[in-house]
């Protein structure tokens, strides 16, 4: 699936294959700018600058081939997405009930069903006095709350995926962690497929099931979260999980990947993360890797070339 | 009237009591739009009668601000004028605005091609002066209130038009539009109930003193006899008709002509004491 921009026409996000399986969690990490968010959007076809090649079949249907007409019919009731910031994501001029219950409004519901169903979703949420709150707007409730509030609006159309854009990154850690139980609670009870965009690997470790990896605008490396963990093949998560603070660590010592990733207009020859590596040969400057498969674990990285991975 | 939360909470403006200036200007308000919506309710019936015999008698205990040329009261002329002048100046203000609103939205919303055209037929409008292609329409209409309104509204409309577009512009990048889009939500849904709803707040204060703008110009429009027409007691028809006496009987003109500029003065402090009780950065200015 590779994506560019029309006009400048770089492609910003390379060859990104993947399946997420009915109900299962899947996690996009890397780091600010590799390309996780406009995947995210080219799923919803979001960017009507951007041009998405290739194909992306949900349930079926190749999204690519449908209308505009179809693809939103398609939001919010089959794919819904929430975003960072749940203030922002409200719009303070409409009651919490009114928004959630726009999702089914939308789609021909009655003024009196669509509220039930609305109250029933942000009770299942667990929006604290709900009945008696669906009428206030956004700015009377706190930041959980509101997140709560803006998955009920994802949830109210009872999508089979759910793709959360950083869904936690704007709250404080213990609102974090609530938001996180619930969506597994959710995810668990409606077999909800999950796409969650994150750059926290303590989140990742936490809530999904298989974890992949960007970096640059490509997957690096794809695979169950226990074994990514456990045993990350590519340099680039190698790295990345050894920066992860740790109590019993020194501060001092906490450990950085060197360098920066590259602009999209300045990427590399070879392999896109060579120069940064601290495992690099001399193959990896001038060949781009393959994508090695073992099961459903996938590198691509010279070092796991022809040694199994 | 509404008046929508301000989109930030933080902004939302100082929390002092009201100045001196405000608890006059809110009074004078109130009070101007009390005597034009009661006041003629309660008037005298003989107003567009002429009786010669009481004309231009100064000002008294039975006519406090004197009559005219026709021995009418002025000052019962003058709240019946008020109803006249300030519907028509709401009347003119809000088909404007909706004609504004309709081309911002289309603009915001629309194609490219559509956007750039109806922008560059309103920069065409701004650069024209619009009181005199108000007076070319209303003199081709027939002189009379009803051209001057309709001119006054297809000549208004386009700063209007201007601001909103960019401030709609700037909510279509606030994160719950997005929000709402990915949740399937229609582009005209998303125009109508999430993008101008959160754009209006700065066009009310526009709005609010833009009535005080058009009270002057109906007034000159009505006063060069475009406008109303005698007997008619709107504000700038009556300047017209009483101002060969200026020297003779001064109250015939100064009563209408403080009416207008109290009027106009009024409506335009309202919009900037809105604005500045949004926004205490502006205080003090």
């Amino acid at each position: 699936m590779p994506l560019g921009r029309s006009g400048a026409s770089v492609n910003i996000v390379d060859d990104v294959d993947f399946t997420i399986g009915v109900g299962e969690r899947m996690a996009l990490v890397g780091e600010s700018g590799s390309g996780k968010s406009l995947t995210a959007r080219a799923l919803m076809q979001l960017d009507r600058v951007a041009r998405v090649s290739g194909r992306i079949d949900f349930e079926g249907a190749d999204l690519l081939k449908l209308s505009e007409r179809e693809m939103r019919k398609l939001r919010g009731s089959s794919i819904a997405m929430v975003f960072q910031d749940p203030m922002s994501f409200l719009n303070p001029l409409m009651t919490i009930g009114d928004q959630v219950a726009e999702t089914l409004r939308i789609r021909g519901v009655g003024k009196a069903e669509a509220r039930k169903r609305a109250l029933s979703v942000l009770d299942e949420l667990g929006v604290d006095r709900a009945a008696e709150r669906i009428d206030a707007y956004p700015h009377e409730f706190s930041g959980g709350m509101r997140q709560r509030v803006v998955l009920a609006m994802a949830l109210v159309g009872e999508p089979r995926l759910l793709i959360a854009d950083e869904p936690t990154t704007a709250l404080d850690v213990r609102v974090q962690d609530q938001v996180l139980d619930l969506l597994d609670e959710v995810s668990t009870r409606r077999g909800l497929a999950v796409l969650l965009i994150t750059h926290d690997l303590g989140v990742v470790a936490g809530f999904a099931d298989r974890v992949m990896v960007m970096y640059s605008g490509r997957i690096v490396e794809d695979g169950e979260v226990g074994d990514v963990f456990a045993r990350p093949r590519h340099p680039y998560t190698q790295g990345l999980i050894k920066a992860v603070p740790r109590i019993d660590q020194d501060l001092a010592t906490l450990y950085a990947i060197p360098g920066a990733p590259p602009a999209v207009m300045n990427r590399p020859s070879g392999c896109r993360f060579h120069l940064r590596c601290d495992q690099r040969v001399q193959r990896c400057a001038l060949e781009l890797p393959a994508m090695l498969h073992a099961g459903r674990t996938r590198v691509a990285c010279h070092l796991h070339d022809g040694k199994g991975i | 009237m509404t008046v929508p939360v301000a989109l930030q909470p933080t902004t939302v403006g100082h929390k002092g009591g009201p100045t001196l200036l405000e608890t006059v200007v809110c009074t004078l308000v109130v009070a101007l739009l009390a005597i034009a919506i009661f006041g003629p309710l309660f008037a005298p019936g003989n107003l567009f009668r002429s009786d010669i015999a009481n004309s231009l008698m100064p000002p008294s205990a039975t006519n406090w601000l004197g009559t005219d040329d026709q021995g009418r009261d002025v000052l019962w002329r003058l709240i019946v004028g008020a109803q006249t002048t300030l519907l028509s100046a709401f009347l003119v203000v809000t088909l404007y605005s909706l004609i504004g609103v309709a081309i911002a939205t289309a603009s915001a919303a629309g194609p490219r091609w559509l956007d750039e055209g109806l922008m560059r037929i309103t920069d065409i409008g701004l650069a024209l002066p619009s009181m005199i292609v108000a007076l070319g329409f209303a003199s081709a209409m027939g002189p009379s209130l009803r051209s001057a309104v309709i001119a006054m509204a297809i000549t208004g409309w386009p700063l209007t038009a201007r601001m909103l577009r960019g401030i709609m512009r700037q909510t279509m990048e606030q994160p719950f539009v997005a929000g709402a889009e990915v949740l399937g939500v229609s582009k005209w849904r998303l125009m109508t109930k999430h993008v101008l709803p959160n754009s209006l707040d700065v066009m009310i204060v526009k709005w609010a003193g833009d009535i005080g703008t058009t009270v002057l110009v109906l007034a000159s429009l009505s006063f060069i006899g475009v406008g109303a027409q005698p007997p008619s007691a709107e504000w700038g028809a009556t300047i017209a008709a009483a101002r060969g006496y200026v020297s003779t009987a001064w109250w015939t003109v100064v009563a209408p002509g403080a009416a207008v500029a109290l009027t106009s003065i009024a409506f335009g402090l309202l919009g900037d004491i809105i604005q500045v009780r949004r926004d205490p950065s502006l205080r003090g200015n």
